[in-house]
């Protein structure tokens, strides 16, 4: 068995800790390069994301998390000038090939943005929007998904009673959450969230961060945060970035005591710079 | 992390490692104290109890704040951990000095059975792994607790010498029974010292490596 050292290496599984996921992996990026015009924002990512498990992306304020977290649904498309290289396997595809559809991408691997973006129309048509795209119209299948995914999403007691109202009257909190329902709602593997609760309150963010806890256990969850507890709280795995280089990449809790690089030690315990 | 932070934290790092020095200097103390039957300085062993006690809790107290005010990982998060463990085990050291003092003020100025010899040799073996211990935890490294593990032994066998040696007292005279099973129980103690010392470097090794080792 060969032994790696880079950024790809997971770290020891030693001494304890759970075994995480299924073992298998959802994700396989190869020399992931990414420029927006000439400015270099990724640069030779490689790492493999486990199914069934949370993985976190820390580093920095424009060291390049968004933009990496983007390519895992082709989101970076939408951005004039940019331009994506390498390879990312999913499912046996390179979803970065041009004979993949980015739109049907995007609901296989659903994403949760920073600020809740419902749309101004009712809780339960904001939740059945993609499912009626895909062409299912019962109304009792409709309101099974909307009944299901706001359970899973932990809103359903909150809002099962006013499933009418508008999304817009609902806290940011659950607001989110009623965004990562909709995301649930088109039945994704892989659920992308780019720091979804640096908008929210401590209890509505602790809220968000039992039900990735939960999520995870189904669905393969990729978290943006430039939270470093939070991060160490709901992940599994944690890769640093830095200056577009995914520079440490590991099992979270070894990563946060025992960190195998000194600009993720440095950084991590806030001597940087 | 801030720079306020950092600061504390050093500043808790030596007052642990003070906190040390006065264990230490409790247990060698009351041993010498012993061997010289000098009451007064088993008593001033018996005064240094408060202090250590209240450096107990106030680094304790400190570390948690720290704890909770700046979450803190890795490097910082192990010195933490590490000094919150090591400062139950300095006070257990000390108060085994105290305890030690009191058996010194109870024998009062009866001469002792032999020359005691073997008491202050183990004495000092005991003091100079809970020093190593400590040096290494203040300076971050452990080339010096290589060895901590032989010495523990060396400890141990010193101790079941000195049971022996007393059997053989307590046989001769049973008049040298009480005085021989404070002897045995000073040895037990110091036996345990060195138990604590190894657990120490335990915890340091863990403070600089990340690792979690067994020493005895
Ligand atoms: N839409 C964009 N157009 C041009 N440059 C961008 C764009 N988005 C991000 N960048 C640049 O790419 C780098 C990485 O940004 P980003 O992925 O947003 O970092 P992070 O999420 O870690 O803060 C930065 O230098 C940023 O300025
Ligand atoms: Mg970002």
């Amino acid at each position: 068995m060969t032994k790696e050292n880079g950024p790809m290496a997971e770290g020891p599984a030693s001494n304890g800790y759970l075994k995480v996921g299924n073992g298998k992996y959802a994700l396989d990026l190869r020399k992931v390069n990414v420029h927006y015009g000439s400015t270099h924002a990724i640069k030779d990512v490689s790492m493999r994301i486990r199914e069934n498990a949370a993985t976190a992306f820390i580093g920095p304020s424009g060291c390049g998390k968004s933009t990496l977290l983007r390519c895992l649904n082709r989101m970076n498309d939408e951005i004039v000038g940019c331009k994506t290289t390498g390879t990312i396997m999913f499912k046996g595809t390179n979803i970065l090939s041009n004979k993949v559809d980015p739109v049907a991408l995007r609901h296989t691997v659903g994403m949760v943005f920073q600020k809740p973006n419902p749309f101004p129309t009712s809780i339960y048509k904001n939740i059945t929007f993609g499912p009626k795209v895909h062409g299912i119209r019962g109304k009792d299948e409709l309101d099974e998904i909307v009944e299901r995914t706001l359970k899973d999403s932990a809103l359903w007691e909150e809002v099962k009673d006013r499933l009418d109202d508008p999304a817009m009257s609902l806290s940011g909190g659950q607001q989110q959450r009623l965004c990562i329902a909709r995301a649930l709602a088109v039945e994704p593997d892989i659920i992308l969230m780019d720091e979804p609760c640096s908008a929210l309150d401590p209890i509505a963010t602790s809220k968000i961060e039992d039900l990735i806890t939960e999520l995870k256990e189904r669905y393969t969850v990729v978290i943006v945060t430039h939270n470093m507890q939070q991060a160490a709280r709901v992940s599994d795995f944690t890769g640093f970035m830095f200056l577009g280089r995914l520079v440490e990449f590991g099992r979270t809790t070894p990563l946060f005591e025992k960190p195998r690089k000194t600009l993720t030690e440095k950084y991590i315990t806030g001597r940087f710079g | 992390m801030t720079e306020k932070f950092i600061e504390e934290l050093d500043r808790l790092q030596a007052d642990t490692f003070e906190m040390g020095q006065l264990a230490v200097g409790m247990l060698a103390d009351s041993v010498k104290a012993l061997k010289t039957q000098d009451i007064d300085l088993a008593q001033s062993v018996l005064e240094k109890k408060t202090d250590l006690a209240e450096m107990d809790l106030e680094i304790e107290k400190r570390a948690l704040q720290l704890l909770t005010l700046y979450q803190p990982m890795a490097t910082d998060m192990r010195k933490l951990a590490t000094i919150l463990k090591t400062i139950t085990y300095l006070a257990r050291i000390g108060r085994y000095g105290k305890d030690i003092a009191n058996i010194t003020i109870e024998l009062g100025d009866q001469s002792h059975i032999s020359k005691l010899v073997s008491i202050p040799l183990m004495s000092k073996m005991v003091g100079s792994m809970i020093e190593d211990s400590l040096e290494a935890f203040e300076e971050g490294d452990i080339t010096k607790l290589a060895d901590l593990g032989e010495r523990d032994d060396e400890v141990d066998a010193m101790r079941y010498t000195i049971l022996r040696e007393c059997i053989t007292y307590m046989m001769e005279d049973p008049k040298n029974i009480s005085r021989c099973a404070n002897y045995i129980m000073i040895a037990r103690y110091l036996e345990r010292c060195a138990d604590h010392s190894c657990k120490i470097a335990e915890k340091v090794t863990y403070m600089v490596t990340g690792e979690h080792v067994e020493i005895r």
